[in-house]
């Protein structure tokens, strides 16, 4: 900006902020509206996409090979041949004493199934589960073999298809959510600053004016300034507020497994800093560039 | 004061001034006469510098005006009262935040802005309307508001497009008496008109326009 500011000056610019945001109090209501609810939609979306991506990554995180082996005392020290196996995050070793107690609590109400079982039929076995990289259907197959390749493993088991079905859509997601995103992001701030351009344009006499009589352009733009940040602040802040009421209203109407859809990924005053501050920057933002905009031409 | 080397204007292709070259000293007190369309509210633009010239240079106070930074431009204009054509006042403020406007963005003072303002109202008679909004005013007084806002800052020059144009014979002088009395303190005034009457009456330089050209320059 432009141009000294002296004290008189900085009297005249806030009392002519005020003065203008009372004149104007309809058109940066308006404005400070159509912030929030578009900050609040982009907000919403982005938090269905974590929330789903974490529910698909649980999904994953479920074990996702079991070793069966020959039942032996040694359970540690085969755990720590496990272990080794590159890939491998996890191993949690399952006696047959507790696989058959495990298939007793499953079956309950049914244990006459077992009826006339003398002997525990039920293997011990490893579940296992890889990180990272591994995750993904080649390396998890590598991995399985490595342990098949283990002197007392009898048999591995693990579903390809559905691990490969898995990571085809979770692929799927983030490219869908990658060009909903961006689609959604533009929608955004094309709104926001047609919005403020709009309610610039409307004013664009005034600014004319304040130029021809030898208003500098800092004298000029900063009542726009501290109208965008007031617009944006009450933007940031609706879309907190509808956030927040909405979020309620969904924990009332819906089954608590699925809470987990309006869970928040981050904590909310973090979540509230990044919608202030967002809504702030797009205010003042689009102050600032109408406003040049005028003052150029 | 005001030096203007070979200006042409031409808007879309249509010629609107051609090779004009001007001398105007300082405290002189000039106007600028032609028909309608000649061409006299462009040069006054041109002069005041909210329109570039097509072609040519203008000395203003020594500089050339359009190659100062743009953030010396303010600080030029704040020398330059302008009555324009058309009055460009803030429609919904009032008359006395009108014509303050030219002090505030100066950064005098409140007290002495509301003091300025009042006895430039007065002068224009028009302190009665201070608080009414410029919108309630007719034609006249918003003509008026227009010239006590260029008046109030005590500028260098005075540059009025057509600014008895609203007025009735008898204010249409005392206006000009007005700044007959500011340029006998030393304020170039520069006056766009094509009231014959009222030019012959003050009996000073008359620069005529027609068509775009300068075809006349004397008393």
């Amino acid at each position: 900006m432009a141009g000294s500011l002296k004290g008189a000056n900085l009297f005249y610019i806030f009392s002519d902020a005020v003065r203008s945001i009372r004149e104007n109090l309809a058109t940066t209501v308006l404005t400070a509206l159509t912030l929030g609810f578009s900050l609040s939609i982009f907000a919403v979306f982005v938090f269905v996409f974590f929330n789903l991506r974490s529910v698909i990554n649980s999904w994953g995180d479920r074990t996702q090979i079991v070793a069966y082996v020959k039942d032996s005392p040694d359970a540690a020290l085969m755990r720590e041949a496990v272990m080794r196996v590159p890939g491998v995050s996890s191993a949690e070793f399952v006696s047959k004493d507790k696989a058959l107690s495990e298939l007793k609590a499953e079956l309950k109400g049914h244990e006459a199934i077992l009826e006339g079982v003398d002997e525990n039929p039920l293997p011990a076995s490893f579940e296992i589960r890889v990180g990272g990289s591994y995750k993904n259907p080649a390396e998890l197959t590598a991995v399985a073999e490595r342990l098949k390749a283990l002197p007392w493993v009898e048999d591995v088991q693990y579903s390809r298809e559905w691990v490969e079905k898995l990571s085809a859509f979770f692929r799927f997601i983030e490219l869908a959510a990658l060009f909903i995103g961006v689609f959604l992001a533009a929608a955004t701030i094309f709104i926001i600053s047609n919005t403020i351009r709009l309610t610039v344009y409307a004013r664009r006499e005034e600014i004319e004016i304040m130029s021809l009589v030898g208003a500098s352009d800092s004298f000029i733009r900063v009542p726009f300034f501290i109208e965008g940040v007031l617009q944006g602040l009450i933007g940031g802040l609706l879309a907190l507020a509808m956030l927040a009421g909405g979020r309620l209203i969904l924990l009332s109407k819906i089954p608590p497994y699925f809470s987990f859809v309006v869970s928040s990924p981050i904590s909310t005053p973090l979540l509230a800093l990044i919608l202030i501050a967002t809504g702030i920057f797009m205010g003042v933002a689009g102050c600032l560039i109408s406003t040049g905009r005028f003052l150029k031409a | 004061m005001i030096q203007l080397f070979h200006i042409t204007k031409s808007f879309e292709g249509a010629s609107a001034l051609s090779d004009i070259s001007l001398k105007i000293d300082k405290g002189e007190f000039i106007f600028i006469t032609g028909p309608s369309g000649a061409g006299k509210s462009t040069l006054l633009n041109i002069i005041f510098g909210s329109e570039p010239p097509t072609d040519g240079q203008i000395i203003l106070d020594g500089r050339n005006y359009f190659k100062i930074p743009r953030s010396e431009v303010a600080t030029l204009r704040r020398r330059i009262g302008f009555v324009f054509q058309d009055f460009k006042l803030l429609q919904t403020r009032t008359v006395f935040d009108n014509v303050a406007l030219s002090l505030k963005v100066m950064g005098v003072g409140p007290r002495e802005v509301r003091n300025k303002v009042l006895r430039m109202l007065s002068f224009v008679k028009l302190q009665h309307r201070a608080n009414f909004k410029a919108m309630s005013l007719s034609g006249g007084e918003q003509q008026r508001v227009a010239i006590a806002r260029a008046l109030v800052k005590d500028p260098a020059i005075i540059l009025a497009d057509e600014p008895t144009g609203n007025l009735d014979p008898a204010l249409s002088i005392e206006t000009l008496e007005l700044f007959k009395e500011v340029n006998s303190k030393g304020t170039t005034v520069v006056v766009a008109s094509h009231d014959k009457n009222l030019i012959e009456r003050f009996g000073r330089r008359v620069i005529r326009l027609e068509n775009g050209r300068l075809v006349s320059d004397g008393r």
